[in-house]
């Protein structure tokens, strides 16, 4: 009865065999790639004997530097991105468009072009720089000068997918609690954010994977000075320099940090959308 | 919907043609003294050299480079400039080089220690420090001996980089003079430790560092007006010595020679003179 489905199912069946063996094949490839160079930091730890160097002040002072910085910048990325998105979701204003452009433009910009432009901005004869200047205040050589950098280049991403989340709440739910007598700033925390949750959460991870990481832009406008502005990638590139031990010591660290950290969030986020459902 | 995806792909064509006329306008202009040569590479040798050179180096190395591609048609000359210590790295890393032009012997004599030279280094052009503030001197440094005051931003070039080796045996020698606390006070000023000489004397163009210790060429014409000198007493500065050698894994060997032949030659050695270095003869 079903003879004439069989031969074209058979030829499809091989096509199909070769190309789910092609996407695995692509996938072992990338999986690969990225594995070989973390298997290579491991190995070369544990066959140096590297440890010692975690250990050192250098790497002591850069761990807490970047730990201090990061947490500062995603303090700030949160508190003022969150409603900042909300905006950018839900506005319907003249220059919108642009405006989006303009907070996703620090994620392509190269992160040394970002460095200029901020030294361009904030130096001591900077646009905004000279003024500060004015009132004593300079910002080049500064922790403040890290954050700076690293909101700068991570807060687009945090914005974009909060924006996105938002975006995707379902205005029914939003209107249902309005009838139901809660004011707006009552919706947006009790119904609007927790559905949104997950893209926020999603979104802090990136962003802060990006301030964890940036380099171009807080060597060049920050500068490098242990404990006050050299965090982890820019001790890292100081170390290969004089200390290579030091510096794969400092970058299996960084990896064990990110790591947990990951690991973390995803825990409590799981946690989170188990009780949202 | 055609008319929005139509208006939309009008502003991208703009934009790209807006970045990409700068691009081949100057390109063209700039590019063709390489383009050129490394194009009509039928009928001499082709090839590159390969030169990792001190930063300091950067602007008669540059020089040189254009006369060297001039001179032998169809070679490409491709430099990088960094710090001596990074450059080092790179070659002990195994980056693929001809050339190892660095601003003190500890770099080249390590680079020999572990068999990456080729023959015997020669020094090749001598140099001084200096000390460089920008030009409304923020700071009101006037000499050597101000440098111990406090709250001076003093920037310079990461550990291990020769121009900041050199800054501080400058410091070491002033103990003497100034007394034994001068180089302590000194560097209790550094407010950051850059990639390099070049980045460190940038920081003071750009007015957010107050001082730095920088070589007499890096004095250089287009910073002139940015940046002010402050000579360093003669008996406590340094006579930095540049060495220059081939590599061990050249590509080209007898290139990497004419190379270091033009710049030990009379006339490499008035290249150098022209951007501030002493010569090595004298």
């Amino acid at each position: 009865m079903r003879e004439t489905g069989r031969k074209p199912q058979a030829f499809s069946g091989s096509r199909e065999w070769l190309f789910s063996g092609l996407a695995v094949g692509a996938l072992g490839l990338m999986g690969g790639f990225i594995a070989v160079p973390i298997l290579a930091l491991v190995v070369w730890t544990v066959s140096e004997e590297a440890w010692g160097a975690m250990a050192s002040p250098v790497a002591r002072d850069a761990l807490l530097l970047s730990m201090k910085t990061t947490a500062a910048t995603m303090t700030i990325i949160i508190v003022v991105g969150t409603p900042a998105a909300y905006v950018l979701a839900r506005g319907r204003f003249r220059g919108s468009r642009a405006l989006n452009t303009l907070v996703e433009l620090p994620i392509v910009l190269p992160p040394s072009a970002a460095g200029i432009a901020l030294l361009l901005a904030f130096g001591r004869f900077g646009l905004a720089g000279q003024y500060l200047n004015v009132f004593g205040i300079t910002l080049t050589f500064t922790t403040v000068a890290v954050v700076m950098a690293e909101v700068f280049v991570a807060a687009p991403f945090y914005l974009r997918q909060a924006a996105t989340g938002f975006a995707e709440v379902d205005r029914a739910i939003e209107e249902a609690a309005l009838v139901d007598g809660a004011d707006r700033t009552a919706t947006f925390f009790k119904v609007t954010v927790p559905l949104a949750f997950p893209a926020l959460v999603a979104g802090a991870v990136t962003a802060w994977a990006r301030a964890l990481g940036e380099f171009g832009a807080t060597i060049i406008f920050a500068g490098n000075f242990r404990g006050i502005t050299q965090t982890i990638p820019l001790a890292i590139y100081s170390e290969f320099q004089s200390n290579i031990d030091a510096a794969v010591a400092l970058s299996v660290l960084v990896l064990g940090f990110a790591f947990a950290v990951i690991l973390t969030v995803r825990h409590l986020t799981s946690k989170a959308t188990e009780y949202s459902d | 919907m055609v008319y929005s995806i139509r208006s939309k792909l009008v502003v991208l064509a703009c934009a790209f043609a807006v970045t990409l006329a700068p691009v081949s306008c100057g390109g063209g202009g700039g590019g063709s003294s390489e383009g050129g040569n490394s194009g009509g590479g039928g009928g001499e040798r082709g090839g590159t050299l390969t030169i990792l050179a001190a930063s300091s180096l950067t602007d008669a190395f540059g020089e040189l480079g254009n006369t060297f591609e001039e001179r032998n048609q169809g070679v490409e000359v491709k430099q990088t400039f960094g710090a001596s210590s990074d450059l080092l790295a790179q070659i002990e890393q195994g980056a693929p080089a001809d050339v190892f032009a660095s601003a003190a012997e500890e770099e080249m004599d390590t680079a020999a220690e572990d068999g990456l030279v080729a023959g015997t280094p020669r020094v090749f052009v001598k140099n001084r420090e200096v000390i460089m503030v920008p030009r409304d001197n923020p700071a009101g440094i006037n000499s050597l001996r101000a440098m111990a005051r406090p709250d001076i931003k003093l920037v310079l070039a990461a550990k291990d980089v020769p121009a900041a080796d050199y800054a501080v045996e400058i410091l070491g020698k002033a103990n003497r003079e100034y007394g034994p606390g001068f180089e302590q006070d000194v560097l209790s000023n550094v407010v950051s430790r850059e990639a390099d000489v070049r980045a460190a004397v940038n920081r003071v163009v750009v007015g957010d560092g107050d001082a730095t210790f920088g070589y007499a060429s890096d004095y250089t014409p287009d910073i002139r007006n940015k940046v002010k000198v402050i000579k360093i007493p003669p008996d406590l500065n340094i006579i930095a010595t540049y060495p220059i050698a081939s590599l061990k894994d050249a590509e080209d060997p007898e290139l990497a020679r004419k190379w270091v032949d033009l710049v030990t030659s009379e006339e490499g050695q008035k290249v150098l003179e022209r951007w501030n270095f002493e010569p090595a003869a004298r």
